[in-house]
């Protein structure tokens, strides 16, 4: 910009000056013409009457020699020249100024010279006998005098040089100053000269723009976090390189990252394990892959997409699940499903090889009843059995299995004990009822089978001899119900696990059972509301205790 | 924007993650080969230390061509150098991670003998590679110190195994050609602690640019 005003000063000025000097050399060219003919006729005049009046004497003595002065006779030889002898020079007769002042009594002419670039200006006047005076004087032409000019027009210039360059500098500054001093964000307020007034409205219309344009980003990109951070699966977009370009919390969580890890950074500092490197690899390779990552307890499932823009890939997005419960409930249903064939299978193969004996006839008459003893039992395991999952499922189901009644669980364990007196009796366990009258509300066959499978428990993994006592209480927390052993106990390992369906502490089957006992227990419970605590030491027994929420308070 | 030589770099860390993560199961999969006795799980780690192995010469080539086209300086020249080291002592872990699968057609481990502190031995190796790896991954100090710290407990557990197994073979429980292979056994993931320090060291270095063994 400097250089450009620069250059425009300078070019002005130097046209002003060539135009000034034109004109000036023009005008007093002419003027100066003017005047050296005037001096010249007047000089010549003084000289005329001077040789007028002295002849030759007047000539010849101090004459001045700043001007030539030529005397020419009448027939045109040259008298006196005060330049160059007389002699030598040519009849002038036929000179322009002498022929002229000879014919009117005075003349001029002018005459170029190309080698010394001046003019010389002749003036002749007739005296009186005849001869003509000749004064011819010089004057420089209007090239010379430009000539002459040159130097002090140089030195203007070289100021109008300097004049200019500091000028355009500071008109650069003085223009670009309020330009640079302009607040991009706040336009409103700058004050300046009036040509940036359509700049200035120019970008206090685009600031808004940006900003409306900043506001709808910004919430798009809130809307995004806000429902990204709000899903419990993990979301994780990540360009080619495996650089993370989005991620939210659950992501970092399920991967069990830090807290600030992440953007910018390659997915592969959040997890780097087999499945997850293979998933994030076939994902970039433009495939689609699932992968499940196990760590610590926990299972992640992996779904990975690749994304494409305009038919080339571009990166891809990564969805991490929780499937723990998932996997646990999975696992469970798969062992119980095993459990379950494997359970009716072995009294089916029982009476089937029974009632295979019996039908071929292998059987003596007085051992059939025994056989068909054995077909019996087993069928009725399998009819308990098949009850047990019947319940089992209908609890699971959650579904109504009968009216809510209080119920006197004192009076119930009452009734529960006779119906295991039988098997007591065999084993020489000594049952025993303790504490008093203690209300609970729930379903009547529901908290019967609590009971009833505590109870058969008890007695059934108790040892020759042993007891087994139930205890009825009302405590200010609601109804209590134990019943201890002094069985074979349960391990502590394994106490969590009693719970489960088909699990069994003693894996010989010799106590018989279903092994849906204490999961219909812990189902039961649950559906009443009421919670199942376990304490048992190994060899000394085991001692179940269900409390039950106080009546009134009572959920349903 | 991000030039060429940043995207290289960049480039350089997720190589190496990953080259860190094959390890971590070439020897996760060993020591699980060993104590299961699981053929499958065998070959898997000797599958990984091949893969380590073309790992090591990209990351290599790597290193050499951002060393060459980029004259890189101060941090970055740190970051390369260790780079190129780690490299070497990943693979040496890949190497003794692939010798212990081949180890386990050999050996089955005594049921229930004395020896589970071998097992505790893996156990402690698999963590000290796997916290190696981590600390170059989060470039953190701290965890990098830990690691060198751990190998001293690896050390104790590698004296403890050679004693149990010095009592194994005088009791004659077993052929004493079992018990000198757990004794490698044990020797390599002794080894692999080593190297699992070194790395650690090297991350060290490249974050401060002070080398632990150099004070």
């Amino acid at each position: 910009m400097t250089k450009r005003i620069f250059r425009s000063i300078l070019a002005v000025a130097l046209a002003v000056l060539l135009a000034s000097l034109g004109l000036i050399v023009g005008v007093l060219h002419g003027y100066f013409e003017d005047r050296v003919a005037w001096e010249l006729e007047s000089r010549t005049g003084y000289i005329a009457r001077g040789v007028e009046r002295e002849g030759m004497d007047y000539l010849t003595s101090g004459l001045s020699r700043d001007c030539r002065v030529t005397w020419v006779a009448s027939d045109g030889t040259v008298l006196y020249d005060n330049w160059q002898d007389a002699a030598t020079m040519e009849n002038h007769g036929q000179r322009e100024e002498i022929r002229e002042a000879m014919e009117i009594g005075k003349g001029r002419a002018s005459r170029y010279s190309d080698t010394l670039a001046e003019e010389t200006l002749y003036y002749a006047v007739r005296l009186s006998d005849g001869s003509v005076l000749r004064v011819s004087d010089t004057q420089y032409s209007v090239w010379r005098m430009v000539l002459q000019a040159l130097q002090p027009m140089a030195l203007v210039m070289a100021l109008a040089f300097c004049l200019a360059l500091w000028l355009a500098s500071r008109l650069a500054r003085q223009l670009v100053a309020p330009i640079n001093a302009i607040d991009l964000n706040n336009v409103g307020t700058v004050e300046s000269y009036e040509e940036l007034a359509p700049l200035l409205s120019k970008i206090r219309g685009q600031n808004r723009q940006i900003r409306q344009q900043m506001a709808d980003l910004k919430r798009q990109q809130e809307e995004f976090a806000a429902i990204t951070e709000n899903m419990s699966e993990g979301l994780l977009v990540i360009d080619r390189e495996t650089r993370v370009l989005s991620r939210n919390s659950a992501a970092l969580r399920l991967l069990g990252g830090r807290p600030d890890g992440g953007v910018g950074e390659s997915v592969y500092t959040l997890d780097r394990e087999a499945p997850f490197r293979r998933c994030v690899e076939e994902a970039l390779a433009g495939r689609r892959c699932e992968g499940l990552l196990e760590k610590e307890g926990c299972c992640r499932q992996i779904i990975a997409s690749p994304v494409e823009q305009d038919g080339a890939l571009v990166g891809a997005v990564l969805i991490i699940l929780d499937v723990t419960e998932k996997e646990q409930r999975d696992q469970l249903r798969r062992e119980f499903t095993a459990n379950v064939s494997h359970e009716l299978k072995t009294p089916l193969t029982s009476i089937l090889g029974t009632a295979e004996i019996l039908e071929n006839g292998l059987v003596k008459p007085e051992d059939v009843g025994h056989f068909a003893g054995n077909i019996h039992r087993e069928a009725e395991r399998l009819i308990g059995l098949v009850n047990d999952i019947i319940k089992l499922s209908r609890l699971d189901e959650g579904g109504p299995t009968g009216q809510w009644e209080t119920v006197d669980l004192y009076a119930l364990a009452e009734k529960v004990l006779d119906q295991v007196a039988a098997a007591a009796e065999r084993k020489h366990v000594t049952l025993k009822l303790e504490g008093g009258p203690a209300m609970a509300r729930g379903v009547p066959q529901i908290l019967e089978e609590i009971l009833y499978n505590l109870c058969d428990n008890a007695v059934a993994y108790n040892v020759e001899g042993g007891s087994v006592t139930v205890t009825a209480a009302d405590t200010p927390q609601g109804a209590r119900v134990t019943v201890a052993d002094t069985g074979i106990g349960i391990p502590r390992e394994v106490q969590e696990r009693v719970f489960e369906r088909f699990y069994r502490v003693d894996k010989s089957h010799s106590a018989g059972g279903t092994g849906l006992g204490l999961s219909i227990v812990k189902h039961g419970a649950a559906y009443l509301g009421a919670r199942v605590s376990l304490t048992s030491r190994p060899g000394q027994g085991s001692t179940f205790t269900v409390e039950f929420p106080k009546v009134g308070k009572a959920t349903e | 924007m991000r030039n060429k030589f940043d995207e290289q770099l960049e480039r350089l860390h997720v190589e190496l993650i990953q080259m860190g993560a094959l390890c971590e199961d070439a020897i996760s999969a060993a020591a699980e080969a060993l104590l299961k006795g699981d053929g499958e799980l065998a070959r898997t780690a000797i599958e990984a230390e091949r893969e380590i192995d073309q790992k090591e010469r990209d990351v290599e080539s790597l290193c050499l061509k951002l060393l060459l086209q980029q004259q890189p300086v101060a941090k970055d020249l740190r970051e390369i150098s260790a780079a190129l080291k780690m490299i070497s002592d990943l693979e040496r872990i890949g190497d003794q991670a692939a010798d212990i699968a081949e180890l386990t057609r050999y050996v089955r481990l005594p049921d229930g003998s004395g020896l589970l502190h071998i097992a505790d031995m893996a156990r402690a190796v698999i963590r000290m590679v796997t916290d190696s790896v981590d600390s170059f991954v989060r470039r953190d100090l701290t965890l990098a110190r830990c690691v060198c710290a751990a190998d001293d407990q690896v050390d104790e557990l590698f004296d403890r195994v050679k004693e149990e197994l010095i009592a194994f073979i005088a009791a004659g429980a077993g052929s004493g050609e079992q018990g000198l292979d757990l004794l490698m056994v044990a020797k390599y993931l002794e080894r692999i602690g080593d190297h699992a320090t070194n790395v650690a060291e090297w991350v060290e270095y490249s974050i401060t640019g002070i080398h632990p063994s150099s004070n």
